[in-house]
Formats: C-alpha cells, structure tokens, sequence
C-alpha cells in the first residue's frame, strides 16, 4: 500500500527547469532513499512535498487522497514532518519558544530527546546550541508531531558517527510503527545498509528504482551517471603536465564548520582541479585563498614563504587571482567590457591626472584577442551572454597578470562552445608556466582541462587522483567518499 | 555556565538602569528639591517618546522599522485634541479608544503594504510617513483642540502624584506586551526578526504576522499621541512628535538593546533608554551649556553604544 505517489510532478525557475516530469512513490513502513547528482531536483522535490514552494504540475497524493501543501504547518499537519540539513529554529529563540512557535507537545518532544540519549535545558537559546545537537533536536521536534512520513535531508552529513547511528535507530523504530522515511544522503554505503528501496533522479526525471541489497552503489552511481556516453566536449590542446616547482602550499587550512582539515599543493605549470559535491567546503577554501575570509587556523605557504591573507588585495598583490562562482558580484554591469578589463590594471597607474590610454588600449586589445570576446555589445557587460561575462572575468587577470588563478565552477551556465575556450584558456595559462584552481561542478570538465585534481569531502581532501584517475565514474564515487 | 549565558543576555537592560540610575541622581542633584512632583514632572516629559519608542522596538524585533510612527502619533494627537475638545468624559474616552481603533489600522495597513508589495519597510513607512503628516494637517490645520480635563488627569495625574503617569507607562507593558510576549503570535514575530526562512519553516504565516506587527506598533504609537493630547490638552500636526520623535524612537530601541537586524530584545531597555535620552539635554541645560551640544553627545552616545553593542555580539558569537 504506498504512502506517497508522486506523478509527473513538475516545477520550473524561470527558464530554468528543475523537475520535468518526476514519479515517486513511497509505501507505508519502508525507507525509501531519493538520490540524484547536484542539479538533479531533489530538493525541489523535498520542498514541493514539505510546502516550502509550490508544483507547476502534477498531482501529490497521500493515503490516496491527493493533497496540495501551502506552507511547512500545513504539510507537517498533515503528517508530513521534514528535518532540512540547516535545522530549521529560530537562532535568538530559546528552545522551549521555538517549540511552542511550532506548538510542538514538550513532554513528547523531551522523550524522543530522551531516547537519542542527548539533554538539554530548555531555556537555552538556540544559537548557544552546537550544529550537531540542533540537529538531533530538530529530529527529536518533528518526532513529537508523529508523522507519517518523515523527511530527512542530508542529516548525517557532517554528524559524529554517534550520532548518525542513533540517527538509523529512529528511523528503524519509525518504520516498525508503520511509518515511512524519506532518506537523502551523499553518503551512498549508508544507502544499502538503512534503507528498503531507492530512487534516483537526474535531469529532472526519475531515472531508476529499485529494491536496495548488496551491491547497489554500483547501480546508484551507474543511474546518476546515466546511459548517455555522447559527451560534449573534448581534451583542450596539450598534454597533462606533472607541473614545476610548487607554487602554493595548503596546510592543514580549516575554517568554521565547513572546512575542516584541508591540505594540498599546486605546481607551476598545471591546472589542479578541485571535485566535491555541495557544501563541503570549497567555497570557504577558495574564498580564503582569495583573501576574502580569514581561515581559522592552518598556512598558506607561497614558494616557501608564509603568506598572510587579510583582504583580497594582498592576494592579488602576491600574483593570486580569484574569478569568482558568481560572475555578477565580479563584474561592474552598467560598464564597457574596456573598463571591466582595465579595472584591475589600476594597481599599475603610477600617475594622478589622465589614464595612459594608449597603453590600456594594448593589454585591453590584447586579452579581448586572446579570450575571442564577442565585442559586439562591448559598452555594457551586461548586455553579453553569460559566456562572454565569464570571458571578462577571466580576462582582466590576463590585462595584469597572475601567478596563481582561482577559478571558482567557471562555466556553470555557459555553452559548450565557450566552455570549450575556457578549458583551453586555463591550458594556455598552464603552458606558460602559471597556475590554476579550478572547481567544477561538473565532474567530467576535470578531464578536460585539469592535470590532477583533488576531491574534498565533509571539509577534508578525501583523496587526490591523477590524471588518469580522473574519470566522471571514478570521481562521483570520491565525491560521494567512496574509496577509488 | 547556564546563569552565566541568561545573566549577559540581560547585560544590556542591567547596563542601561545603571545608566539610567547615574543620571536621574544627577539630574536630581541639579534640583533644589526633588520629590513626587519632580518625578512625575520628568515621567510626563518622557511618556509620549517612551511608548513610541516601545513601538518602534515592537516593530525592529519584528524585523522591520517604522518611520511614520511619530507621525502616526501625531495623528492620533490630532484626531484626540480635536474631537474630544470640550466633551464630557464619556465622549472623551470614546474619541480616545476610537483614535487607538485608528492606530491600529493604520498599522495593520502599513504592514499590509510592505507584505504584498515587497518593499523594503523603510521606503514604504517614508512614503506613508508624509500621507499620515498631510492627514494629520487636514485634520487639524492649526495647533489647538482639547480633551475633558478628568479623562485627562487619569493620565497627567491631578496635583503632585506621580502614579498615573507611572502606571500608563506600566499598564501597556504589563498588559499588552508581556501576554504578546508570551503568546505563538509573539514568538513568531521574533522569529520573524530572527530569520524569516527558519520562521516560514517552522509554519510561521509571515504576511500575517508583519500585518500584526506593524498593528501593535501603531497601537503603541497611538498610545503615545493620546497621552499627548491628556498631558499638553492640545495638538499640532507638524509638532516635534511627528518629526524628531521617530528617530528618537529608533534611537532609544537601539540604546536599550534592540538589535536593529531583528529577533532580540525586550521593552524595558528601550523604555529606560527614552528616559536617558530625556535626561542629556536637560542635565546640560542645568549647567547652562548650548542645546546643540546636547544633541551631539545624544547622537555620539548612541554611536558609542550601537559599536559597543556590535563588538560585545560579535565576541559572544565567536565564544559561543
């Protein structure tokens, strides 16, 4: 008998589509995982099915009645209780108002806390509470409403092994009430072991499900991956350099919850990637290396030297360039792609009175050559297509000059084409002896441009892979931290 | 460890009585004689800017900000004086619940605009703070009006007693805001200010809850224009109320603990903290110094206090 039955359920952004035509279906008393590469659209599945947005089309049904849930109350009303991976309570709240703000019945509350084994005063304000507490906390609170079927999301990401298994004991003990789970996880050995059955989404659609025994990981990474082997793209020119001498050197670099023990090196001369799924702490390493966040402790050592970073102009004075995720925060829209590339050549003037024109002409020209930028709408860089942005992003660090370049998932968004001269872009910086970090989303772009990469995994590098290694198959398996 | 957390979460209020305290003995050492008609003296100059001010912080820990408040007072001043001017106490406190009802609706309207439109609170109650002042001005084009002088006392205080005006500074927090304080309608606010995702997540209505945020902040605001009307019997729709008295308000929320990104606080920092702004410019006027002086340490006391406060968050956020 299922719980749930999901059906052609559908939701778009925009002209970004998240879920096309998405089935799924949950029986009552089973664990039912839902996975899905980054993209796929499971949280927009999650959030459709807890109320937080709304479907454009297809129909929800619980108990075979088919329901449509306005917001978070209304769902867990109607036995629908989600645990989000960020606990969803009030930070300047004490925990016995939070309760109340949900009207959640404290003595049930308490017992199921009782029951993982933590305490807790419920005076204490929640912002004084630990991550991994809260969470068990925000467990124990959707426990207390009794539903029928929980949601838990990426719970036993970045949580004590402890913890995590008492995590598993609940939900076994919910199941044998007769209750469903909805489990997501990275944690793909976790998979088989808890749960009953899986279903795995890419694109958008549901691509498999399956009965979980022995030897699922395999068809959970070969679902995610998909059948369709017709890649786009191809090895940018030059072969894989083994690199020069170190340029940078990473030690034991951590920062907030995050980023936790992270430490590598990068040579002249080759490209490094960095893989990881969501939120393992690449964004903080990259923005640390940029000079825009302090790390908490850890070194950074450049050709040997201790290097300390407090603000983003001594890492571009020490030849550190950063193209961030978010071409918009890096770019001035309302200005001409001359100005946007000369804006970081001003360190170079050395006069007051009147910009050499001239001279900014050269190495402006110069890069709008070497980067193929469409100037057809060259006087206002937001008129440009998000390709030829990232060009401009890229290009005002070819105007100055650079030892090491950041490259924080470049050509998310951008066509294959223009994807293509970026992979070549960082070949050509590598070739002339330069560095470059560059963090992708998608796993197969390592390949095609990097020389090694690296794999971070709940903030530490989980492994490094050569060349060779580096294939999409044996990556999502590091990403998922899977031993390769 | 857990006494300690609960006792600097109340540094703030605990800072800002002792504050408080120095001054009123000083302001009271300045004075030849000071007993209950000095007190209620110095309540009355405070009471109107003091219940603006509990508005105001209703409104920061809600998440939002209202600068049509002391306008918002303004009208209520300017309905009260006018329809209540030689009436009988029956009528008078029918003018007067009539004018809070307006307050109210006021309020709830304002915070009706900034849910739907999806503007920012401090643009929309800057627009609105003119519409209320161009009101107030039709209701009531020159200063002037009234109110029944027993209505009135219940507020002033007849001869030297100081407890009417005490007890209607008292009885709005001890009975509006601490059963709101209380209530899912109040934690929500607070959660509202705190972080609306997580408030939206754990079923907060958020529309609903700025509309009755922004309502009860009017209230208090027409708490305030009405003890103006009992306290100076007239009104006037350009009165220093409806200009300065919006920033004070802000300023005294701010003073008194109200974090301006939402979600922390309570009313009786900012209370006392009205009474402190009250006492600067009067102390040194008591030392015969330039007004104008007065209002610079005003202004630099509160820029003292906003870095001291943002210092002392930061470092219990790191600790914590």
């Amino acid at each position: 008998m299922s719980l749930l039955k999901i059906e052609n359920l559908a939701k778009s952004y925009g002209s970004v589509v998240a879920l096309k035509r998405a089935n799924f279906e949950v029986r009552a008393g089973e664990i039912h995982a839902l996975l899905g590469a980054n993209g796929a659209g499971k949280s927009t599945l999650v959030k459709i099915l807890t109320g937080v947005i709304t479907k454009d089309t297809g129909t929800i049904s619980l108990n075979g009645q088919e329901v449509t849930f306005t917001s978070p109350d209304d769902a867990r009303k109607n036995g629908v209780a989600p645990v989000f991976q960020d606990p969803a309570l009030i930070p300047d709240l004490s925990l016995a108002r939070n309760l109340k703000l949900t009207s959640t019945d404290e003595k049930k509350f308490l017992s199921a806390l009782d029951n993982m084994g933590v305490k807790v005063d419920l005076g204490t304000l929640v912002s004084n509470i630990e991550l991994p507490i809260l969470r068990m906390i925000d467990l124990a609170r959707a426990l207390a409403h009794d539903p029928e079927l929980l949601i838990l999301d990426e719970i036993t990401a970045a949580l004590p092994i402890d913890f995590a298994e008492k995590v598993i004991a609940i939900m076994r003990e919910h199941q044998q009430k007769g209750k469903s789970v909805i489990f997501i996880s990275h944690r793909l050995a976790e998979i088989e072991k808890i749960c009953d059955r899986a279903t795995v989404l890419r694109d958008g659609f549901d691509v498999d499900t399956f009965d979980t025994d022995e030897g699922s990981e395999e068809r959970i990474v070969a679902s995610m991956l998909g059948t369709n082997t017709s890649r786009v793209g191809t090895r940018a020119s030059g072969g894989v350099h083994s690199g020069g001498p170190v340029l940078l050197e990473v030690e034991n670099l951590a920062s907030g919850r995050h980023l936790k023990d992270v430490s590598f090196k990068i040579r002249q001369g080759e490209v490094l990637g960095v893989a990881a799924l969501e939120g393992q702490g690449q964004d903080l390493l990259f923005e640390i290396l940029a000079g825009e966040k302090k790390a908490d402790s850890g070194e950074i050592k450049l050709q040997g030297k201790n290097l300390r970073l407090s603000h983003p102009a001594d890492a571009i004075a020490h030849g550190i360039s950063y193209v961030p995720g978010d071409r918009k925060s890096a770019l001035l829209p309302q200005r001409s792609i001359r100005e946007n590339l000369a804006l970081t050549r001003f360190r170079g003037l050395r006069q007051w009175l009147r910009i050499n024109r001239a001279n900014e002409s050269g190495s402006v020209d110069n890069a709008v050559a070497s980067l193929q930028i469409d100037t057809r709408a060259a006087s206002q860089v937001k008129r440009l297509s998000g390709g030829n942005q990232q060009k401009v992003t890229i290009g005002r660090w070819v105007t100055t000059g650079f030892d090491l370049l950041l490259c924080f998932d470049p050509t998310r968004g951008i066509d294959v084409g223009t994807k293509q001269q970026i992979y070549e872009l960082m070949r050509t910086f590598a070739s002339e002896g330069k560095a470059v970090l560059l963090f992708t989303s998608e796993l197969r772009e390592i390949q095609l441009a990097c020389d090694r990469a690296i794999v971070l995994y709940e903030g530490k590098v989980q492994t490094t892979l050569p060349y060779e290694k580096c294939d999409e198959e044996s990556l999502l398996n590091a990403v998922h931290g899977i031993a390769v | 460890m857990m006494k300690i957390l609960r006792l600097k979460e109340r540094a703030w209020t605990i800072g800002i009585t002792i504050l408080f305290l120095i001054l009123g003995y000083w302001r009271a050492s300045q004075l030849p004689r000071f007993g209950s008609y000095e007190i209620k003296t110095i309540l009355l100059g405070v009471l109107p800017i003091a219940l603006l001010a509990m508005g105001q912080s209703i409104i920061i820990i809600g998440g939002g900000i209202n600068l049509a408040l002391g306008p918002e007072a303004a009208l209520i001043n300017c309905i009260t004086a006018k329809y209540a001017n030689g009436s009988s106490f029956g009528k008078t406190l029918f003018i007067v619940l009539l004018g809070l009802l307006v307050s109210i609706l006021v309020g709830a309207i304002t915070g009706w605009i900034i849910s739907t439109s999806g503007i920012a609170d401090i643009v929309v109650t800057l627009a609105t703070s003119f519409i209320i002042i161009g009101l107030s001005m039709f209701i009531l084009p020159n200063p002037g009006g009234g109110a029944n002088g027993d209505f009135a006392h219940l507020i002033s205080g007849k001869g030297n007693s100081f407890l009417p005006p005490l007890l209607t500074f008292l009885i709005p927090y001890l009975f509006i805001w601490l059963p709101l304080y209380r209530s899912r309608s109040g934690i929500a606010m607070f959660a509202m200010g705190s972080s609306q995702d997580a408030a939206f997540l754990s079923g907060v209505d958020v529309k609903r809850t700025r509309i009755k945020l922004y309502a009860v902040g009017g209230l208090f605001a027409g708490l305030s224009g009405v003890t103006l009307t009992c306290i100076t019997l007239s009104a006037s729709a350009i009165a220093t109320i409806s200009t300065t008295a919006t920033l004070n308000s802000v300023a005294a929320a701010v003073l008194g603990g109200i974090a301006l990104t939402g979600g922390v606080g309570g009313l009786l920092g900012p209370a006392l903290a009205s009474l402190v702004i009250y006492f600067i410019p009067v102390i040194m006027l008591g030392y015969g110094i330039d007004p104008a002086y007065s209002q610079m340490i005003q202004g630099a006391l509160t820029v003292l206090v906003v870095m001291a406060g943002g210092f002392l968050r930061e470092r219990t956020k790191r600790s914590a």
